[in-house]
């Protein structure tokens, strides 16, 4: 249950960035998830919950989690192809000599505040 | 009127700066550290015992453990006679970085050339934590499931080296070798394999050899 942490560390960005801002509220967090990352969505959301508390800023936060499925560059090939599941196989030649594209993030893309 | 502030800042930045501040120091220091991670069961420690007793003739070695539930990973280390430091974790899955620069003040850096950090067992929780090593090691069994790699993508995505365990077992399991470096490959077509048995000693001489040619290749 990494989740925890994770939670921790994403409420902790919040509240300084909305204290840098001078909000009064958090209304919601984007945050993108790869399916490389290793988080769960169901977990995560939970722990946010759980951590989020009881003061003005973040009582009403929603945590929104975009999920972003493996993307590949196959060099032969020269294509982007969406990764069967988790592997970075190409699926058009089935060989391993491919870039990475999307998959691993675990990134606050921004805040909505008041 | 809500207002939308730009973030795009990774999670987990604050120990991925840490991580970046533990490997210049380790650097200074030529130290080499290697994280070792599995699952339960996997022979991990077992494997590192085998490893201190072949390496820490010729090598100065500390080893941090961080098994969560009890210390007899730890005591079965400090027999070896190399020093050994316990992360408390307090019940935590994984461990980060600033667990790790907790437990460097239980070590003399600068008299070491390889430490070794046992993470917790769990395939899961620590591969989203850089703790500033420069290998990445992930043991696995010939009694747990070939399609493992596929199950825990993150570990494996991360790790230099997978290490195929209990090698001696393998007539006795449906475990397909093939299979799991397949597997491996195709979330990390980079990583490096090897075999070994801690109970008739295969492969060890090839294990030492691999991780003998790390820390040399980190004090160049
Ligand atoms: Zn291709």
């Amino acid at each position: 249950m990494h989740e925890l942490s994770i939670a921790i560390e994403i409420l902790d960005i919040v509240e300084r960035e909305a204290a840098k801002h001078g909000a009064a509220v958090v209304r919601r967090v984007n945050l993108r998830v790869g399916d490389l990352s290793g988080v769960e969505t169901e977990s995560l959301a939970f722990s946010f919950d759980a951590v989020k508390g009881e003061k003005d800023l973040t009582r009403d936060t929603i945590l929104s989690i975009l999920r972003l499925p493996v993307k590949i560059h196959c060099i032969p090939c020269d294509g982007e192809f969406k990764g069967a599941g988790h592997m970075v196989v190409c699926p058009q030649c089935e060989g391993l000599d491919t870039q990475l594209l999307q998959g691993e993030e675990l990134e606050i893309e921004d805040i909505e505040i008041d | 009127m809500s207002e939308k502030i730009t973030l795009e800042q990774k999670v987990l930045s604050r120990n991925d700066l840490l991580a970046a501040d533990l490997r210049r120091l380790f650097a200074s220091e030529k130290v080499a550290i290697m994280n070792m991670v599995s699952s339960p069961g996997s022979g991990k420690t077992s494997l590192l015992e085998k490893t201190l007793g072949s390496l820490s003739q010729n090598l100065s070695i500390g080893v941090i453990e961080g098994d969560i539930q009890t210390d007899n990973d730890a005591v079965r280390i400090a027999k070896t006679g190399v020093p050994v430091h316990q992360i408390q974790t307090g019940g935590a899955c994984h461990l980060e970085a600033e667990m790790v620069r907790k437990a460097l003040s239980h070590f003399r850096l600068e008299e070491l050339d390889l430490l070794i950090i046992e993470n917790v067992g769990n395939l899961v929780c620590p591969s989203a934590f850089d703790l500033g090593e420069g290998l990445r090691v992930v043991v696995i069994s010939t009694t747990e499931g070939d399609d493992k790699p596929l199950k825990y993508p993150a570990m494996f995505r991360s790790a230099h080296v997978m290490v195929i365990n209990k090698i001696d077992l393998l007539p006795y399991t449906d475990f397909d070798v093939q299979k799991v470096v397949r597997n491996a490959m195709s979330l990390n077509p980079e990583i490096h394999i090897l075999k070994t048995s801690c109970r008739t000693g295969e492969g060890l001489d090839e294990w030492s050899g691999f991780v003998m040619e790390f820390v040399q290749s980190n004090n160049e």
